[in-house]
């Protein structure tokens, strides 16, 4: 450690111990801390709790109390006529958003890495400008493009059925999938190829036996994020989605919304069901969900 | 790198049995045919059509047909757009006012052809006469019947509390009681004002507890004072060419409709109903007449049976009846009406088979099914005038009430069907804009409604004129659309003309092609594409049903001079764009510059912030409705207090211009609040860039901290010159990212306003989406969907220069 002179005069030892004092005489600080992150975790959870509540409140009981009120007898009779009501089936919902997303999903990590793999190690024709054309369709709206897939859907007799929402995913998988991968492809050492080079494996082998397993993490992460951006699809379902057999959670709970008029304790549990399985996949893949938007947002 | 092979394994399977369970449907079997028959009745009617249907399907052994209940608020633009894609159902309810949407566009079958058939030996001789004239002819056009009628419901019927009235020495309302602008107490109980105004009770704080009379909504009310004046929206029903809004009479009667809630407080506005709605009010016997349509009856029915044994007859929480709507002053009777009926859509595959379910469900075993279930009255006068439609000594006893349901047959006579023409939903639409601010006092009718009128006959006339527009030339377009892709293609390959490749380099080429495809095919009918394709749309005119038509710069042009709603989404979109990114940006950086002190449980901080952000829109977007409700919904609970007694008096005087005619504020229906309302709600969703700037703050080396404090540097300090600079790529990216997801705000506007009041949240996808799906002007939508792009690529241009600001640690250039 050099003993250097700092401009204040100050040894490193000094300013040290200084940096120290300030965090420790501010053990106030640290409470203030705390209570400004408590305030504003309560603020940002209270629509929830109102959702909560309100699920659990029966209509008599709702209209009587107020709003942040828990409900004195809890119960779970909301939840039952939501889902026993003939017209509406969120099991059904749920079934169906969980194929599409997974369907979406597979797509999506097939064909984002295998295309990243390509920008990142292979040289071919074109290649950079190609790259520019792939920035480029990353910052398009997706309106411009909604409009004509929907005609070329229609006319393909497309409409109606789950394809419209997962085929897409198999043809590049998101351009800014693509772009990630090959950020993480390009830090994978090159002398791992010209090893496999040296033992006669071609550019496929390379691919599924170096590269793919060592991608684990960025792969998880891409998945992660395709999953719950076609969990939370709202455009995509309404759409293309129009048998009530066929509609995935968001629709469904709009539209159940639009048939039970101004019933909130019935909403307000259609709400909690959709929501149940948003919360339990983050609280299980939370760590992969941290890791990945520490990859993404430091780039 | 086994546990990789695995999941792949996994996911293979797992894929493979989604697929199969996606694609293999049964094979249908080749003898019976399948019908799909569509209808929008509520829950109550879905039963009583169910059954019918089944008895249908049991006297015709070879249909099956399958039923399906959509809601009403969508249910023609999903008709049409199914339509379009060839996937439109057999049988469709469909009513007056939007029959014209489907038959001018060649969608539903004239029944003409089959009122002759033979009868076979289920179905009866069939003779249109029977059926009421008016709404047979409210069905037709040019002689040709597209829709047979169900039932008519003339919106003439008042629900009536017994026993309300008799408190105050009345049996029922007088069967010659009449309505005028001003009250007439020489007639006592016969004048509507009069009668009003004995059954108000008003409590200690002066809030108003009993009404006498709510309309189902508050339009109905205003037309009876529009009709029973002589007076009408427009010059011709079918096919209207003069907007009649700015007419003194109908002017007068929005503003009459208004006062009657806000001035003389003799009607509840929708925001007394706080949360109910006119029906709920009625069982809550806080009004004691409640207008609507006799479909109202099964709800209200079970809402006031308190006799839970089935077997048992009901036993109803007050005396009900119904009553006949009042007369205009002078004797005139008029009333809105409703009325359905069954179509066949053109591309049915079975139009005989699809003749016989209509001709079933739309007449004599449909109407009756619906009339024993007491929900829509008959559409053929024999019928409605006999039982189960008049409770009768056969009728059974939970249908008895209410009992005076002669009143339908009576009220059709003088029933008004709102105009049917084409183009009417569109310009009725922007005529009546700004009837919600009369409705809740913020203007006055003779002040807006001569603008919206204006700007709706434009509509009208230009709309008028395009009927005729030259075809629009495919080939042509196509043409363009290959020289661009060729250009393109040019633009990326000429760098490699004139190169030399080895073997080994042609190899790689080949690899690296093969890799892309995938995307390379994806570019081509996903993207590159659909945005040529997208742009020839946008010259045209095309509702992908009728041939499309060449259209020049016209819809470019159409959005910026004539099309009000265009610059008003602008406007709104920019406003919130530029408010809540920045501001969201600021509270996810506080938070996150919070959250990385060392405070303890960082991960359960992190979770509470960030659920709002990944939780599901349409879930939130119910919620939020719920929180800004304007009486009992939290925000005003906390302001106003509960009840509206205590509260925080600092913020009542902040927010004291905003308050409306009932002592709150009613968030998301009042124009100056609405859009902040949703700047407000998207700063929950800062956990999402919180997360990041956290990581990128975390990623920031303490040496650099530590060598900034040596060197003098105070918090602030260090906070501009160490901390922004490093953190700067994650903000650059939080804010990019930020505006280009902010410019296509959709489902929140979607599932909580529409983009009301008054256009308040109109935001621009949402406008582009009503184009394109709600009224299938694709050319239009298209169109503005490139201008939102360029708006887009302007602003992330402008942007991108802001590069140089960014500090790259260790450049990947």
């Amino acid at each position: 450690m050099v003993q250097a002179e700092t401009r204040t005069g100050m040894s490193h030892a000094q300013a040290q111990r200084s940096a120290q004092l300030a965090s420790a005489s501010s053990a106030g600080a640290r409470i203030a801390t705390l209570l400004v992150l408590l305030v504003g975790a309560v603020v940002f959870l209270v629509p929830f709790y109102v959702m909560v509540a309100i699920s659990l409140k029966t209509k008599a009981e709702l209209g009587a109390t107020d709003i942040w009120s828990w409900p004195q007898n809890p119960t779970f009779e909301n939840f039952r006529t939501v889902l026993s009501n003939p017209n509406v089936s969120f099991p059904r919902f749920l079934q169906n958003t969980f194929v599409i997303s997974t369907l979406s999903t597979l797509g999506v990590l097939f064909s984002s890495s295998v295309v990243a793999y390509a920008f990142a190690r292979l040289k071919f024709a074109g290649r950079d400008r190609l790259f520019l054309v792939l920035l480029a369709t990353m910052m398009l709206p997706g309106i411009v493009t909604m409009i004509p897939t929907y005609v070329l859907f229609a006319k393909l007799g497309w409409v109606n059925s789950f394809l419209p929402l997962t085929v897409p995913a198999w043809f590049g998988g998101g351009a800014f999938n693509i772009f990630l991968l090959r950020q993480f492809y390009l830090g994978i050492p090159r002398e791992l190829d010209e090893a496999a080079f040296l033992d006669g494996a071609n550019y496929w082998t390379i691919f599924s036996r170096i590269i793919l397993p060592l991608s684990g993490p960025a792969l998880a992460t891409v998945g992660i994020f395709a999953f719950m951006y076609n969990w939370k699809d709202f455009m995509g379902p309404l759409l293309y989605l129009n048998d009530p057999e066929l509609q995935t959670n968001e629709l469904g709970l709009s539209t159940y919304n639009a048939l039970q008029s101004a019933q909130w304790e019935l909403i307000m549990a259609g709400s909690v069901i959709v929501m149940v399985p948003l919360v339990v996949l983050f609280f299980i893949g939370q760590r992969y969900f941290i890791k990945g938007i520490v990859m993404t947002g430091g780039k | 790198m086994t546990n990789v092979r695995a999941w792949g394994k996994a996911f293979a399977v797992i894929a493979f049995a989604a697929f199969t369970s996606v694609w293999a449907q049964p094979t249908p079997s080749e003898a019976p045919v399948r019908l799909r028959f569509v209808c929008w009745d509520g829950d109550e009617a879905a039963q009583a059509l169910k059954s019918e249907l089944k008895r249908f399907e049991a006297a015709h052994p070879n249909i099956k047909v399958k039923f399906e209940a959509n809601n009403y608020s969508n249910y023609f633009e999903k008709l049409l757009t199914q339509f379009a894609a060839d996937v439109a159902p057999d049988v469709v309810m469909i009513d007056p006012a939007n029959f014209q949407r489907f038959s001018r566009r060649g969608a539903l079958l004239p029944l003409n052809q089959f009122f002759d058939q033979a009868p076979d030996d289920v179905a009866p001789r069939f003779d249109i006469n029977t059926y009421y004239p008016s709404i047979v002819d409210a069905h037709s056009l040019d002689g040709n019947l597209y829709v047979l009628p169900r039932d008519i419901a003339p919106i003439a019927v008042v629900y009536f509390n017994k026993r309300m009235f008799r408190e105050i020495g009345l049996e029922q309302p007088p069967a010659d009681w009449s309505w005028d602008f001003e009250p007439r107490p020489e007639l006592g109980n016969r004048d509507f004002l009069t009668l009003l105004k004995r059954f108000q009770k008003v409590n200690d704080v002066g809030k108003v507890v009993q009404w006498g009379y709510v309309p189902g909504w508050q339009d109905l009310l205003t037309d009876l004072f529009v009709f029973g004046q002589g007076a009408r929206y427009t010059d011709d029903p079918k096919d209207p060419k003069k907007m009649l809004f700015d007419d003194p009479r109908v002017m007068r009667a929005f503003q009459f409709s208004a006062d009657l809630t806000l001035k003389d407080r003799l009607m509840p506005s929708s925001f007394d109903q706080a949360g109910t709605n006119a029906r709920q009010m009625f069982t809550q016997q806080r009004v004691a007449m409640f207008h609507s349509g006799i479909w109202e009856t099964p709800q209200l029915r079970k809402e006031l049976n308190q006799e839970t044994d089935p077997k048992k007859p009901p036993r109803y929480t007050f005396e009900w009846n119904i009553a006949i709507a009042p007369a205009y002053a002078d004797g005139t009777r008029a009333y809105p009406t409703g009325g359905s009926g069954y179509g066949i859509m053109a591309k049915t595959r079975h139009p005989k088979e699809a003749w016989l379910l209509t001709q079933w469900m739309a007449g004599g075993p449909g109407m009756l099914a619906m009339a024993r279930a007491g929900i829509a009255q008959p559409a053929i006068k024999p019928l409605a005038l006999a039982e189960p439609w008049i409770p009768g000594p056969n009728t059974p006893i939970d249908q008895q009430v209410p009992a005076n349901r002669i009143i339908t047959d009576q009220a059709e006579a003088y029933v008004v069907f709102a105009p049917t023409g084409l183009l009417w939903n569109e310009v009725n639409s922007i005529a009546r804009q700004p009837v919600g601010t009369v409705y809740t006092g913020d203007a006055q009718a003779k002040d807006v409604l001569p603008a919206s009128n204006r700007i709706a006959q434009d509509r009208l006339d230009t709309l008028r004129r395009e009927m005729n527009l030259p075809a629009f030339n495919w080939p042509l377009g196509a043409a363009v659309g290959l020289a661009i892709g060729a250009a393109l293609i040019y633009w990326v390959y000429r760098p490699e003309f004139g190169k030399h490749r080895s073997v080994r380099e042609r190899r790689e080429n080949w690899a690296g092609y093969l890799f892309i495809l995938p995307w390379l095919l994806g570019v081509l009918f996903f993207t590159a594409g659909p945005m040529i394709f997208s742009l020839l749309m946008s010259v045209s005119d095309w509702d992908i049903i009728t041939p499309a038509r060449f259209r020049g710069f016209g819809n470019y042009a159409e959005a910026f001079t004539i099309d009000p709603t265009f610059w008003v989404s602008l406007r709104v979109t920019l406003l919130y764009t530029l408010i809540s990114v920045p501001a969201g940006i600021v509270i996810a950086l506080a938070l996150a510059l919070l959250l990385n002190t060392k405070v303890r449980g960082i991960a359960l901080w992190r979770t509470c912030y960030y659920i709002p952000a990944m939780a599901s829109p349409i879930a939130g977007s119910l919620i939020w409705l719920k929180l800004f409700q304007p009486e009992g919904g939290l925000l005003n609970s906390l302001i106003f207090g509960p009840e509206g007694k205590g509260g925080i008096p600092f913020l009542q005087s902040l927010f004291a211009p905003l308050v409306g005619a009932n002592g709150q504020i009613n968030w998301l229906q009042n124009e100056k609040t609405a859009l902040g309302s949703f700047i407000f709600m998207s700063i929950f969703g800062a956990g999402g860039g919180m997360v990041i700037l956290l990581a990128a703050l975390q990623g920031v080396p303490q040496y650099f901290y530590e060598a900034a404090t040596l060197d003098g540097a105070g918090p602030w300090k260090r906070f501009r010159n160490v901390t922004v600079p490093l953190i700067s790529p994650a903000l650059f990216f939080s804010l990019i990212t930020g505006f280009i997801g902010s410019f296509q705000v959709f489902t929140n506007a979607y599932q909580m306003t529409q983009g009301g009041p008054n256009n308040a949240t109109m935001f621009f996808m949402l406008h582009t989406y009503n184009n394109a799906f709600r009224i299938l002007r694709m050319g239009y939508a298209s169109a503005l969907a490139w201008v939102l792009f360029f708006v887009v690529l302007i602003f992330t241009i402008i942007q991108l220069q802001g590069n140089r600001y960014v500090h790259y640690e260790g450049a990947e250039r």
